[in-house]
């Protein structure tokens, strides 16, 4: 019981993550990401009842009310001021960048499920699937042109980060907290410097800057 | 840390007498630097002094990093321990790279790469640990390869005539002298007292490949060249060369049993190493006194300083004599045993040797004529016929202090020249030391007899030619060397109607040069080893320049692939 209700909070979040992948417009990402965070809580909330840890439940209210709540309104607050409502990104194929998605999945698995084979089995799969959201944050950090996007790549990854540590029994409440507070100095610090490149260029597309830097700066 | 004193048990160790060895506690703890002197560094000593007090009074003597230099090469002479030699040998470069950089940047920059490069290579060799076979043989390498490039052994040679020209006279004389000796000492060093054990023949293959193509390469350029000081040290490649040919001979034929060779070969090497040491210190000063009277070495602005310099041009003559190796010269024993090392050596081994060595022969025989061609045009057109400028033509005789220094290595040179055989008698001790089996043989040259001969027979003949010759005198319009009347205008005549140093090497340049150097007479090595690490380095830095300059996103990209790389190596090797 415990164990296939935390598999299907981390497949919820890993399919999210996935279909973050797949998605062109910001407003659905924003959504997606919010989703990811909600189920996040969940699987914290039900974490710190399976091990009766309290640690686990303050981790659960954090991410409710930083990453289910005020992250994502502000956000959409930014897009919002930004106009982005119909920015639509065109980096890569994104059945391309599925397929990408896909073969990371199938390394994060085969990386973990061999390595880890000492370890209560349910926990590995548990392991596995962190491993892989974090990938997937990853690949749509890599992927991605929009300033935007970037950021929510990024702060799924720390998603797939903190899925990873309430799901090891022992894990240090500090480690996590302060994973959240640097996330969201992390932000603060990208919001200001959107607000920069959008007087700059006009624009949230971080072309305009690589291009700035080929030509030598 | 490996000393070659007895109480190493390595393949390294020699029986010495403990009691001239001198331990200094200063260097690295608990070991101090050990002084030991032995037959084979007192003969460099023997080698070094006389060049460094020519130097010193040739006025160099007021220069702080020239004692610095020197000091350098006396410790590293003197060492008794792999530290010590080590210390000694990059002082020595140190020094020396910032005499170089007192003439000029670009030279000594190419030079303190190189010397760079043979630290790498020393500094591993000779504290690697000689245990088996394998590790001697790559100890021998790097020590090839780190001495040679010291010395300027092809192919690491392209340097030399760059950097020893760079600095004042007294400093090239020391670098072209002293300073490669102190490399082959180091060669001759490991490869004969400490990896003696473990020698094999093929050593001594390497080294004659090497010393053959450098005396081909050092002698052609030598006579391509027009700056003095270039041209000199193009011959220093050679002379570097011909050592080496007769210490790889010694080499070979010591690890395969042939006692009257490895001596023979061995006498070869040493000897010219000594007269190397005379001559060509003396003809570096005698261009640092041709740069200061007329203000250039290059020959094409020279001529006639035999007029104004009759002492200097005296002197010079000694010394290309011995650069010739032309008999009665000091050069001429070493080659003269030098090439019946090689015929020797030919008798040895099974066909290949035969004609290899054959070859061999042919390429020291092309080295010795063109090392001839290269002494006649120094003397022909930069100390006879007429002044081919107003600086040359004015030229006032040399001071006295490095007339004094020449004149000391000119001196020291006679007996070289006159009495080999008693050289090498003196040489004994060295040769029993490097190959303890060797049985030598008296010379089979003894040129004081032999000039007796000569002065009497040519005394003889003007006797004859006096007392029964043809009586009666008639005029005759002597001979000028073939110039036309000199023009009004030009007092000491027209420069272009005698032959350049340019055109005098010209027939030499278009039959041999084009096969063997490059285009333009560009050096070989510069083409094939040089030029290539440039090209590499060129695209080493467009790389660097590429990775400087990549987008955020691409950075970004390559953590990742490197990351995802990484998880699939550790997801496959565990679970394959």
């Amino acid at each position: 019981m415990t164990y296939s209700l935390a598999h299907l909070m981390g497949g919820i979040l890993l399919l999210s993550t996935f279909l973050l992948l797949s998605q062109r417009r910001l407003a659905a990402m924003i959504t997606l990401y919010q989703l990811q965070a909600l189920t996040l809580a969940a699987a914290a909330f039900w974490q710190g009842y399976a091990q009766s840890e309290i640690n686990l439940y303050l981790t659960g209210i954090i991410t409710l009310a930083l990453k289910g709540l005020l992250l994502p309104l502000a956000l959409r607050e930014i897009v919002h001021r930004f106009n982005l409502r119909r920015a639509v990104e065109t980096a890569m194929p994104m059945a391309l960048a599925m397929l990408l998605g896909v073969g990371l999945i199938g390394i994060a698995v085969l990386v973990v499920l061999p390595s880890t084979m000492s370890a209560v089995s349910l926990t590995r799969e548990d392991l596995a699937i962190a491993l892989s959201v974090v990938l997937l944050g990853l690949l749509v950090m890599t992927t991605r042109r929009n300033a935007l996007a970037q950021i929510i790549g990024f702060l799924s990854t720390e998603n797939g980060l903190v899925l990873a540590a309430i799901g090891m029994p022992g894990m240090p409440f500090v480690a996590e907290f302060s994973v959240a507070l640097l996330v969201l100095l992390a932000f603060l610090v990208t919001g200001i410097f959107l607000l920069r490149i959008r007087e700059h260029f006009d624009t949230l597309d971080v072309t305009g800057i690589e291009d700035i830097e080929r030509r030598g700066r | 840390m490996r000393r070659w004193l007895p109480d190493d048990s390595g393949p390294g160790c020699y029986p010495y007498p403990v009691t001239n060895d001198l331990a200094l506690m200063v260097g690295l703890p608990g070991q101090g630097v050990h002084l030991h002197l032995d037959a084979l560094s007192l003969l460099f000593l023997c080698i070094l002094a006389p060049q460094i007090l020519a130097s010193a009074v040739a006025g160099m003597r007021a220069s702080v990093t020239f004692w610095v230099f020197c000091a350098g090469m006396v410790l590293a002479l003197a060492a008794g321990d792999a530290f010590t030699l080590i210390f000694g040998f990059e002082l020595m470069s140190a020094a020396s790279w910032l005499l170089v950089l007192r003439g000029d940047q670009k030279p000594a920059t190419f030079y303190i790469a190189i010397a760079i490069f043979s630290a790498a290579c020393l500094i591993p060799a000779v504290f690697l640990p000689a245990s088996s076979p394998v590790s001697c043989s790559i100890a021998f390498i790097l020590i090839a390869l780190g001495t040679g490039a010291k010395a300027g052994l092809a192919p690491l040679h392209s340097w030399l005539p760059k950097a020893h020209p760079a600095p004042p006279a007294g400093v090239s004389a020391i670098m072209s002298g002293g300073m490669v000796k102190i490399a082959l000492y180091v060669l001759i060093r490991y490869s004969f007292i400490i990896l003696t054990g473990a020698a094999q023949p093929w050593w001594g293959v390497v080294l004659i490949i090497a010393g053959v193509a450098s005396v081909v390469i050092g002698a052609l350029r030598a006579v391509l060249e027009t700056e003095m000081k270039t041209m000199l040290a193009c011959s220093t490649i050679e002379h570097v060369g011909l050592i080496t040919v007769g210490l790889g001979i010694a080499l070979r034929a010591k690890a395969m049993g042939d006692p009257a060779l490895t001596a023979v070969a061995l006498q070869a090497a040493l000897l010219c190493a000594v007269a190397h040491g005379l001559f060509k210190p003396l003809l570096f000063l005698g261009a640092g006194e041709v740069k200061h009277s007329t203000g250039t070495t290059s020959l094409n602005w020279l001529g006639g300083l035999m007029r104004g310099q009759p002492r200097l041009g005296g002197l010079m003559l000694l010394g290309a004599a011995g650069m010739a190796a032309i008999p009665f010269g000091p050069g001429f024993a070493p080659e003269f045993l030098l090439l019946h090392a090689v015929i020797g050596a030919a008798a040895t081994g099974g066909i290949l040797a035969r004609i290899g060595f054959t070859f061999v022969l042919a390429a020291l025989g092309l080295g010795a004529a063109l090392a001839l061609g290269a002494a006649v045009r120094l003397i022909g057109i930069g100390f006879l016929g007429r002044p081919r400028s107003l600086h040359a033509a004015s030229a006032e005789d040399a001071r006295p202090g490095p007339l004094f220094g020449m004149g000391l290595l000119a001196v020291l040179m006679l007996p070289v020249a006159l009495l080999p055989g008693q050289v090498l008698a003196a040489l004994v001790p060295v040769v029993s030391q490097l190959a303890p089996q060797a049985d030598m043989h008296p010379l089979a040259y003894t040129p004081l007899p032999l000039l007796l001969l000569a002065f009497l027979i040519a005394t003889a003949t003007g006797f004859v030619l006096h007392r029964f010759g043809v009586r009666g005198t008639r005029e005759v319009a002597p001979w000028n060397g073939g110039f036309g009347r000199a023009p009004a205008w030009l007092p000491f005549g027209d420069p272009t109607t005698q032959p350049s140093a340019t055109g005098f090497a010209q027939p030499i340049s278009r039959a041999i040069a084009k096969a063997v150097l490059g285009k333009n007479g560009t050096d070989p090595a510069d083409a094939w080893l040089i030029a290539p690490i440039q090209r590499l380095h060129l695209r080493g830095v467009r790389l660097a320049e590429r990775i400087r300059r990549a987008t955020i996103r691409q950075r970004l990209g390559v953590v990742f692939a490197a990351l995802v790389l990484f998880l699939a190596a550790l997801g496959l090797a565990e679970g394959g």
